[in-house]
């Protein structure tokens, strides 16, 4: 066995890199996060700012931690675990607060380095056979970049503007089985990996079963692709493909807690250690929050359930249970384990540790049960119907300030939660501080082409021949990894009773286009949906649901996820223009005891309307039929629509209100939504049966703004 | 290898320093597994192949007419009141009418009832009848060629008399900078009770 040994050296200096990265990152997530929680009971915090209002920094929350935080942590932890040869300079800046296409481009190509960087690593190896943690680490990597390019597919417009080649529905569906998958295998895989490695290192525990990461492996990624459709459930994507996102996900609860039984198990004869490790301590609430968390998502994706869950703080309650508990916790017990071996020294303070584990644990419970709580409350308040067949609560607004109280309680939570990383911060410090950094480690292991072949190592199931053909065994995971998306996306695409058109939809006017665009820009979608499902609870609160047909020119779909505000897919004529005005500069003028920030700004920033024909000219591009040479007559229709607008707000008592600014734009589009279908008046149109379409305007279509939609039944 | 019966093989495979046990899978997750693969294909197969249940167009449909079939009884009870009704003066009455007014009335009318899109209610020219009856009506029916919104199905009938009253009480108020009148044929109907 000891024949040709060769000698090589670990770097250490790039895992001390990601590993100051993630604890950074780390640090700015959360604190993004407890800035946005506070102001949902406090909406001033923005301190009237726009860049600082909720809408635009959940993404960076969001982004800062899922990509940042536990992006970091997975190459940390991958370049431990996977024992980097090929030091490559992998840097990421990671600041995309929108990502926009270039930003795209370049995720892509630090992916590319990575992806390279990891198979690199794996063909030099000096070890036979690759372990279960390697396997996880390949399916992440083919699969986040398979995910990647096919969800970011889009037009450039401007140089930070672009519109997805996908609409409406298939928009919807491409971006959840990115999304979904993103947590699976940005979030889930590539952190099972780091528990194979990580912890039987720590407990000093030979893994509980090899067969059970054979399964699991393979059934946790194969199965894991097709569930992302039960972020749609209830809504207009056809009901074929609600079912086999609701289906797969039920089918998914074994794969994944195979990943936490593995764990748990392995920790068999070792729990005295993990009442002394804190280190231990973080992964076993890691694994078991791991284990909650992947029992709720099918629970969630089943559809009755998600009757009541979806858009509420249930699903918060949810990801923080998997984001807080199994990748923070894990993050932070493989920190703990990693800077006294970088530094060649002890950890500074084992009573810190502890300290930041209650506290983390503390704040956790102080996030989800306030969440949980808040979610069950809100979703049965908003399907309440009294005994006369009313709706009990038909002002949404009253049904946010039952949730104040628990938004307080939460942000208690991310407090606890924030003080437990500053915590370790320290340590981690005063532990680099006292030791000597060790950027090389110098290690010797016989040459792979040299290891003889053990007879042990035949198993029963034959997989030890995969695993030391590391090609062959990424092709079988990308084959895997492929079959879900392929048979839900290609229905999609060439049925076209899938997306049954309906005549009366037109695209939007040059001027709703640029409104829309600020909707996206201000992140208008983090709080407010705009898909309105088959329940009477939610049509008698906002009109008729939502169809297929009327999201073929939306690029991108704004569906959304979560109400925070009420949907606002049929909110066009119900308001007059001068309201939207009103309560764009302040809410709480026209709503009081609203938690939306003010948009001041939009009242005083000038409407760019430089880039509008290039904007007309992508959209037609991917697909919207404007005419021919549209973008010619664009600004002057532009105009004409700006000038009915200011006329219409004259009639609120609001005449000085300049026609170029982004405030009526946004107006025009918001006036706009859920119009092109109408209801009868008197008697809503018979369920089930199409919409009564509209008379149908030529392209573009006159707004009809300030005329107050008498069919519309919604309110707040 | 260890030689312990008790204890399952030891896997010879060594990666970095950790190695695997070759335990047999749980029996309880193995039928874990089993169960919900043939809970998905029932699902699947009832639903998508015998068709046997309703999809959701369907199970919205059933649960509108229960719904609306409630709602209409109790509509119809109230219409039938319409003409007898007079206006609150219990202070409840009026608090819970003053609350809808600010919720669903104010974007139009304003808060004071002193009119912005939708006409001044504190002046004595009304447009469609100026009695505590009509407002009524024009509550529950809206005119939808001038933009008011039809409240019928919205508003619980208890909320229709609230706001009603509430309404009443605005008459004659002098709120700052009204809605100038914009009726066609004005009809003096005398001064409000709480003048």
């Amino acid at each position: 066995m000891n024949t040709d040994l060769e000698t090589f050296k670990y770097d250490n200096r790039i895992v001390r890199a990601f590993a100051i990265a993630t604890v950074i990152w780390g640090l700015v997530g959360f604190s993004a996060g407890l800035l946005i929680a506070c102001q949902l009971f406090w909406p001033e915090l923005n301190l009237n700012l726009q860049f600082t209002t909720f809408g635009r920094l959940r993404p960076l929350h969001t982004n800062a931690v899922i990509f940042a935080f536990v992006g970091n942590g997975m190459f940390m932890g991958i370049i431990v675990s996977a024992a980097v040869t090929l030091p490559l300079g992998l840097t990421t800046s990671k600041e995309y607060a929108e990502l926009e296409w270039p930003i795209d481009i370049a995720i892509a190509l630090v992916w590319v380095v990575f992806a390279v960087n990891l198979f690199g690593t794996i063909l030099k190896r000096r070890e036979k056979h690759l372990y279960v943690a390697i396997w996880f680490y390949i399916a992440t990597a083919i699969t986040v970049a398979m995910l990647h390019i096919v969800n970011s597919l889009e037009i450039p417009a401007t140089a930070f503007k672009s519109y997805s080649v996908y609409a409406g529905v298939q928009d919807a569906l491409v971006q959840w089985w990115y999304a979904h998958n993103a947590v699976a295998f940005f979030l889930t895989t590539s952190y099972l990996g780091l528990m194979y490695y990580f912890l039987p290192k720590a407990a000093e525990r030979p893994v509980f079963s090899y067969r059970l990461s054979i399964i699991h492996f393979w059934a946790l990624i194969f199965i894991y692709i097709w569930a992302g459709p039960h972020h749609l459930l209830y809504t207009a994507l056809p009901d074929w493909a609600q079912s086999l996102g609701m289906a797969f996900s039920i089918m998914l609860i074994a794969p994944s807690w195979g990943g936490m039984l593995n764990g748990l198990l392995t920790l068999r004869g070792a729990w005295n250690k993990v009442r002394e490790e804190p280190m231990l301590k973080f992964m076993v609430v890691a694994i078991t929050a791991y284990g909650m968390a992947t029992l709720e998502g099918p629970m969630l994706s089943i559809k009755s359930v998600n009757a009541l869950s979806h858009y509420t703080d249930w699903t918060i309650a949810h990801v923080h249970t998997a984001a807080l508990g199994w990748n923070g916790f894990l993050t932070f017990s493989v920190l703990y384990w990693l800077f006294p071996r970088l530094y060649n020294t002890k950890l500074y303070s084992m009573r810190l540790a502890n300290w930041h584990f209650w506290l983390g644990l503390l704040g956790m419970m102080f996030y989800v049960i306030p969440m949980y709580w808040s979610g069950i409350t809100q979703g049965l308040m908003w399907k309440q119907f009294t005994n006369e067949g009313f709706m009990q609560y038909p002002n949404f607004l009253e049904t946010v300030l039952q949730l104040i109280p628990m938004y307080k309680l939460r942000a208690i939570g991310g407090t606890f939660y924030l003080l437990g990383a500053c915590l370790m911060t320290y340590n981690l410090y005063r532990t680099a501080k006292a030791g000597v950094f060790v950027p090389e480690v110098e290690v010797q292991a016989p040459a792979l082409k040299s290891q003889p072949e053990h007879p042990e190592e035949k198993h029963p199931w034959g997989h030890r021949w995969i695993e030391s053909k590391p090609m062959v065994l990424t092709g079988f995971a990308l084959v895997a990894v492929a079959i879900g998306g392929l048979v839900e996306f290609i229905p999609m695409w060439i049925i076209k009773e899938n997306v049954p058109t309906i005549a009366a939809v037109k695209p939007y006017t040059p001027l709703e286009v640029l409104g829309r665009d600020i909707y996206i820009r201000e992140g208008c979608v983090g709080c407010h949906s705009q898909m309105i499902r088959p329940f009477r609870s939610e049509t008698e609160r906002y009109g008729e649901y939502s169809k297929a047909g009327e999201f073929v020119y939306d690029h991108p779909f704004l569906w959304g996820s979560k109400r925070t505000g009420p949907d606002l897919h049929r909110i066009g004529g119900k308001y007059p223009d001068a309201w939207h005005f009103n309560h764009m500069d302040d809410p709480r003028l026209v709503s009081p005891g609203s938690i939306m920030p003010r948009y001041p700004w939009l009242l005083s920033q000038k409407l760019e309307t430089n880039s509008l024909p290039a904007r007309i000219g992508t959209l037609r591009k991917v697909g919207v039929p404007y005419p021919d040479g549209f973008e010619a007559t664009a600004q002057l229709n532009l105009e004409a629509q700006q000038k009915r607008i200011v006329d219409n707000l004259k009639q609120g008592a609001i005449t000085n209100a300049p026609a170029d600014r982004e405030i009526i734009a946004l107006v025009a589009y918001l006036q706009r939504l859920g119009t092109d279908i109408k209801v009868k008046p008197a008697a809503p149109a018979a369920p089930g049966a199409p919409a009564t379409p509209s008379p149908s305007p030529a392209v573009p279509i006159a707004p009809k703004t300030a005329q107050l939609d008498a069919s519309n039944q919604t309110r707040n | 290898m260890n030689n312990n019966p008790q204890e399952p093989k030891l896997l010879e495979h060594d990666a970095d320093g950790i190695r695997e046990l070759d335990n047999l899978l749980p029996r309880w997750w193995v039928w874990l597994f089993y169960g919900c693969i043939a809970f998905a294909a029932a699902y699947l197969v009832y639903y998508h192949i015998l068709k046997a249940g309703p999809l959701q167009a369907a199970e919205y449909d059933s649960e509108w007419k229960t719904g609306e079939a409630l709602k209409s009884a109790a509509l119809a009870k109230f219409e039938a009141t319409i003409g007898t009704l007079t206006p609150s003066q219990d202070k409840a009455v009026l608090a819970q009418g003053q609350q809808v007014f600010l919720t669903y009335c104010a974007p139009c009318h304003r808060p004071d009832g002193g009119g912005l899109v939708g006409p001044n209610l504190c002046d004595d020219y009304w447009i469609h009848g100026s009695n505590f009856v009509d407002n009524i009506k024009i509550i529950i029916n809206g005119v939808p060629d001038k933009g008011m919104l039809t409240w019928r199905g919205i508003l619980k009938p208890s909320e229709v008399h609230a706001v009603a009253s509430h309404i009443y009480t605005l008459r004659g108020t002098k709120p700052p900078n009204p809605k100038p009148r914009e009726d066609q044929a004005p009809k003096p109907t005398g001064p409000s009770p709480f003048e």
